[in-house]
């Protein structure tokens, strides 16, 4: 009887262990793939890439694995300083209403085609009419001319100074004028850039794997030999991978990354979203009590920012009053605490306001965001403003969010370049100004800013100023984004993203 | 038998094709607007309305149902509205992961299950009570927890085998094996617990029947009854609660590749489902229900192969 069990057991383990590790070469099965020879560079990201075709590139992380292969007309710096890739120089004319780009003579795209200007005006013109996601990038253009072989120019319908930062992003990708169009793009990329996809290698979902090309044109771009991009939607996936040695790096959150600190990974840590409440119904439309300022001063004042993202984050992050990046130039230190935590005067505010008896708020529960929401509506609660929280968001939410189906919502958002910001969350066109609130002192301000240049950034804080004061939002705090690497390789952050640009990595010597 | 197979395989049709309508209207109406869903929180409403040309999503839901139906009956599954790959080749390049996992997972668990329940059965005493308690703890922790907890023992502080998979088309066979490996002993624990529970359950109860006692009386060995009687009538019950695991493992299977990051059906699934990509959730379902229906059959056939009297009903 005796013997019994131990046979259960030992069957137990046979089947299922002994036998499997058998055959094979050994316990480096997981980690030999990844990194062990200095010039290999495997990367663990959130999600595939849904088409190689440029026009179909994203922002942030899903911007990453499209520079692996595609060069960009314009270089973006890690600070967010704008350097010559593609294009040698660029230039606008006095009205800021065409940009004349010089571009490089000597680059190639790896079916052999040429990079001249006639690709350069069939990539701005492709990317128009793709209706990639970024589409949006490329509004203000007018069209595309070729001056010679090796300028264009781009003509605007009206100044857009983010226009050269979009000519760093998805829209200034290059692929091969003979590849666009094509299916064959969709699913195996043809750029200029320092890798060539390994497409027997790679596998949709799963890992897509580049090798460094040939006779690059620009070796500083390009620093391993074989760079692989394993898809790991899940969040322990990504612990597990990094932690055992699968991927280089990878990021996690604030949880999960105390786990890989305890096995000795790096941080390189950067802000890029901010979290906090959207007061969307400011002209109040469905909940009149939006309407006053007092109000919406109140609910800015009910938050102890600082110990919510002590509690909640893991004090990843920075507690401030206003929605605007710190990278972006509309940023001011005087509105990062404008709002600071005082009950009293958020009870008063209410009183003022006529609200004594109390506010109600509606919001919509967020995937993820569960713990942040149930902090929030404590505190409001302190002060006298009930948070009622509804169902939670679908995929749907962008339609919701346009069909005003919310007055308030608790979101993280990205904090871009001001005119990006502007039309993210405030201008009429927006889908987080849903009410289509607006006022003739906004409007100039933001026409100031779309006009501004190279001052954009500083219109912007004017921008930046009125909201706040106006109270449009109640940001929290911006978080940090946990980027986390193990030692073998050098990680500098870049501004924006939550995942740096591909020529950010480094091998550690 | 022949014949019963034809019925079966008939009645599988019906539930496929109904199951398909319902999955397609379904995912319709809780699927809101696709094409902003497709394009992002920056894309205009003319943006939107042009993507919905392109997918046909402005057709008459049962036009759009019909040419789905006209197509998947020619072969063509459609390709993803997101990443425009055929759906038809991300089915192949997934199947096999999660078969592999499943069918490896099963094999195990029906010889495990078996032999552990039977013991039970027979020996009782303390070796059917350490069994049942066995059943409870292994029913009551679940697979993804025990996937995690043997990541993080066998695979990060031992290092015997990867964290997250290795399959990959330059890897060898050995990835295969070492990449299943922990989500295979993640599913069966779960299985062979249960598993063993209703073995022994059946077992207990044909050892209880008259015939057995009859058999005994005749000088029977206890061996001969067990294996040659016993056995053949506790199998149908031992059969249906295997087919029921296997079908309900290819659910607990999507938590395990998510967690394995294993390229099989569960994160394709999984992310298909979330974004309402409808032409892959619809080759996900369906593939599904292919599945379960090929399992049901085949255990009927195995029960009617051992139990004469199944197949006359």
């Amino acid at each position: 009887m005796k013997f019994g069990r131990q046979a259960a057991a030992a069957a137990l383990i046979l089947s299922a262990s002994l036998a499997l590790t058998a055959c094979g070469g050994g316990a480096t099965a997981g980690g030999a793939a990844a990194g062990t020879a200095a010039t290999s560079l495997t990367l663990g990201t959130i999600q595939d890439v849904r088409s190689w075709d440029p026009a179909q590139a994203h922002v942030g992380h899903v911007l990453q694995p499209y520079q692996a292969v595609y060069d960009t007309l314009i270089l973006r710096e890690p600070d967010g300083k704008l350097s010559p890739m593609l294009a040698t120089a660029w230039k606008y004319n006095a009205a800021s209403t065409k940009l004349t780009v010089d571009l490089r003579t000597d680059v190639t795209f790896s079916d052999g085609a040429k990079f001249d200007a006639e690709a350069a005006k069939a990539n701005m013109d492709h990317f128009k009419k793709a209706n990639g996601p970024q589409m949006a990038q490329l509004n203000a253009v007018k069209d595309v001319a070729v001056v010679d072989a090796d300028t264009i120019d781009i003509n605007l319908t009206a100044p857009d100074p983010a226009l050269e930062y979009f000519l760093s992003q998805a829209a200034g990708l290059m692929g091969s004028p003979k590849a666009l169009g094509t299916d064959a793009i969709k699913t195996e990329p043809v750029g200029s850039g320092p890798y060539v996809m390994d497409k027997a290698a790679s596998v949709k979902d799963s890992q897509t794997v580049f090798t460094a090309r040939k006779d690059y044109w620009n070796k500083d771009l390009q620093k391993y030999s074989k760079l692989t991009f394993k898809i790991l939607t899940d969040l322990t996936a990504r612990t597990n991978a990094l932690v055992s040695g699968q991927v280089d790096a990878t990021i996690l959150d604030p949880k999960n990354g105390k786990q890989a600190e305890g096995a000795k990974m790096k941080l390189a840590a950067n802000e890029v979203d901010w979290q906090g409440l959207l007061l969307l119904d400011r002209d109040g439309a469905k909940n009149p009590a939006l309407q006053n300022l007092k109000v919406r001063q109140a609910i800015n004042y009910a938050f102890d920012r600082k110990t919510i993202l002590d509690q909640v984050m893991l004090g990843q992050g920075t507690p401030t009053s206003q929605p605007f990046g710190k990278a972006s130039g509309a940023w001011s230190e005087g509105l990062e605490n404008y709002y600071s935590y005082d009950p009293a005067k958020a009870k008063q505010l209410l009183k003022e306001a006529g609200f004594e008896s109390g506010v109600t708020l509606e919001i919509p529960s967020v995937p993820g965001f569960e713990t942040q929401i149930s902090v929030v509506q404590q505190q409001l609660a302190d002060v006298g403003i009930t948070l009622k929280v509804g169902a939670a968001l679908t995929n749907t939410f962008t339609s919701d969010v346009a069909a005003q189906k919310y007055t308030t919502m608790y979101f993280s958002l990205f904090q871009g370049e001001p005119t990006v910001a502007i039309n993210q969350i405030i201008s009429t066109k927006a889908l987080y100004n849903p009410f289509k609130n607006a006022t003739p002192e906004l409007d100039a301000k933001i026409e100031a800013v779309r006009a501004g240049g190279a001052d954009a950034g500083k219109l912007a804080q004017e921008v930046n100023k009125y909201v706040v004061e106006q109270a449009w939002f109640a940001p929290l705090f911006r978080v940090n984004q946990m980027y986390y690497h193990n030692a073998k390789v050098n990680v500098t952050p870049q501004i924006q993203q939550a995942v740096p640009s591909i020529y950010n990595y480094s091998p550690a010597k | 038998m022949i014949r019963f197979i034809a019925k079966r395989l008939g009645s599988g049709l019906v539930v496929l094709f109904v199951v398909s309508a319902l999955t397609f209207f379904l995912l319709y109406i809780s699927s809101g607007s696709i094409a902003r869903n497709i394009l992002g929180d920056q894309a205009t409403a003319e943006q939107v309305a042009l993507k919905e040309q392109e997918l046909g999503l402005d057709q008459p839901l049962l036009t759009r149902y019909l040419a789905w139906v006209a197509d998947a009956l020619s072969g063509n599954l459609g390709a993803s509205w997101f990443t425009s790959e055929p759906v038809a080749n991300s089915l192949a390049s997934r199947i096999p992961v999660t078969m592999t996992m499943v069918f490896t997972a099963m094999i195990l668990i029906a010889i495990c299950a078996a032999l552990i329940g039977v013991l039970a059965a027979v020996k009782r005493g303390w070796v059917d009570r350490v069994v049942q308690v066995g059943a409870i703890i292994g029913d009551s922790i679940p697979g993804f927890v025990i996937g995690v907890i043997l990541v993080t023992i066998l695979a990060i502080q031992l290092g015997l085998f990867p964290a997250t998979s290795t399959i990959s088309p330059e890897a060898g066979a050995d990835a295969w094996v070492y990449s299943m490996s922990l989500p295979v002993i993640a599913l069966l624990i779960n299985g062979v617990t249960g598993g063993a529970q209703q073995i022994r359950s059946a077992v207990i109860k044909q050892l209880e029947r008259d015939y057995v006692r009859t058999l005994r009386s005749r000088g029977i060995g206890e061996r001969e009854i067990l294996f040659k009687h016993v056995l053949r009538s506790a199998a149908p019950a031992g059969l249906t609660v295997l087919s029921l695991q296997l079908i309900g493992m290819l659910g607990g299977v999507v938590i395990i590749e998510q967690i394995f990051a294993l390229p099989g059906m569960g994160p394709l699934a999984v992310a298909a489902t979330g974004q309402s990509d409808l032409p892959v959730v619809m080759g996900v379902v369906m593939y599904t229900v292919v599945v379960v229906i090929v399992v049901n059959l085949l255990v009927d056939i195995l029960n009617g192969w051992l139990n004469p009297k199944v197949r006359v009903s």
